[in-house]
């Protein structure tokens, strides 16, 4: 066989982690990267394609005829359409309550949600919980999602990155919602678009950063909901963050 | 799969049946052990009927993506025994049987059939770190370790046979 050229650097390191040589640190770290950086995860996914006939190789094999049974027992309610009525509630309540606030109030005083600070802290603190990733998609057409991230519990910070592009809707800006158990949505701040940002997140959110917990992104008048509740204007996206 | 996503459990008992025995055969290849592999197998379907809204038909089929979960779960518990894990040696692989129906599965033959051709044609040395380190998930640490050689050796040996493997796979 003739001499190859050599992989980039991104490259080689998707192909590394796709093989699954990395050591457990650099492998949540290419994994961080995978959800912030889609060029990077596209090379990851290339790979793991280029790989995966090796599996057709290996002969299958039935497993016990009641392991489906088993599985059936453990899916939990799969919760999209619930989220999403979860969010249309909180966005209707927080509209008639603006409504009603702005028709007896001469000037309506506009509550800006203060974003969260988007300093890294790089203090070394033992792990707490588990990388997790969201990937926020639309209902309408759950191809390409609009946004991804990663949420990295040594950092106790949640990575995001806006794959809209640059400069589009300059009137309206992305606010980022934690959506955990039966609290209202929690604003995560502004998304630019086209652009990642670390949040580093408040030590109260880190205990609902889990499984089932969800992202979501709605579109708002410059400075963010003026609803102090929840999301004032439509939600674009979901997406449930999930173990990596 | 959009199916699945959308909370269809009856689409993830179709998945399931096209798949499960090709899966359940990846998670014996990789732990050698029934219970265990039934075990990461229940967790691989709970894991896609959980994740099934971020498949991307656009950049993996869908067998290719159910496969890898599979793989890594199975590797995720195998790392989890710990070290003495690492000590068995990569035998030869078995042959598919083609008892499987999924039609993903026959269309897939010819890949690997490629693959297998251009994983052939690395050096043995080499064939066989990828092939360790892919059923395995070895880290280059303990391949280095295994094969008693330093590990920006192993990595360089990994590193040019993956850009060959690729150069002769778009060939």
């Amino acid at each position: 066989m003739s001499e190859a050229p050599d992989l980039s650097e991104a490259e080689a390191l998707a192909a590394e982690h796709a093989l699954g040589v990395l050591d457990a640190r650099e492998r949540a770290a290419a994994e961080t990267r995978m959800a912030t950086d889609p060029a990077f995860a596209a090379d990851v996914e290339a790979w793991r394609e280029r790989l995966a006939p090796m599996l057709e190789s290996v002969a299958a094999v039935p497993p016990s005829p009641e392991l489906w049974r088993r599985i059936e027992r453990l899916l939990p309610a799969n919760d999209n359409g619930a989220l999403m009525n979860r969010l249309k509630f909180w966005r209707n309540s927080a509209v008639g309550g603006f409504a009603l606030a702005a028709a007896s109030l001469a000037a309506v005083v506009v509550q800006v949600n203060q974003p969260p600070i988007t300093v890294e802290r790089q203090v070394p603190v033992a792990p707490q919980g588990e990388l997790l990733s969201a990937s926020v998609v639309s209902q309408d057409s759950r191809v390409q999602p609009l946004f991804v991230a990663a949420y990295d519990p040594d950092r106790k910070s949640l990575i995001v990155t806006s794959l809209l592009p640059e400069g589009s809707e300059r009137d309206k800006v992305h606010e980022l919602w934690l959506i955990a158990g039966q609290d209202k949505p929690q604003s995560l701040g502004l998304v630019e678009k086209g652009k990642a940002k670390v949040i580093a997140l408040p030590t109260e959110l880190l205990a609902k950063m889990s499984e089932g917990a969800a992202l979501a992104v709605s579109l708002e008048p410059p400075g963010g909901s003026k609803s102090p509740d929840g999301p004032s204007g439509p939600v674009i996206g979901v997406g449930k963050l999930s173990k990596l | 799969m959009a199916r699945i996503a959308a909370g269809e459990r009856e689409a993830l008992r179709q998945l399931y049946e096209a798949t499960s025995a090709k899966l359940f055969g990846v998670c014996l290849r990789i732990l050698s052990d029934r219970e265990e592999s039934e075990d990461v197998l229940q967790d691989v379907y709970v894991t896609i009927w959980r994740r099934a809204d971020r498949f991307d038909g656009a950049r993996a089929s869908v067998m290719t993506w159910v496969s890898t979960i599979a793989r890594n779960r199975a590797i995720d518990r195998l790392r989890a025994r710990g070290p003495m894990a690492y000590a068995e040696p990569v035998e030869d692989l078995e042959i598919a049987d083609g008892s499987v129906g999924a039609d993903a599965l026959l269309e897939a033959a010819d890949d690997s059939n490629r693959l297998q051709g251009c994983l052939k044609e690395l050096d043995d040395r080499t064939e066989t770190v990828i092939r360790t380190a892919f059923f395995e998930g070895v880290t280059y640490e303990a391949l280095a370790r295994r094969m008693d050689a330093p590990l920006g050796t192993v990595k360089s040996w990994i590193r040019r046979g993956l850009a060959k493997l690729k150069g002769c796979l778009q060939s």
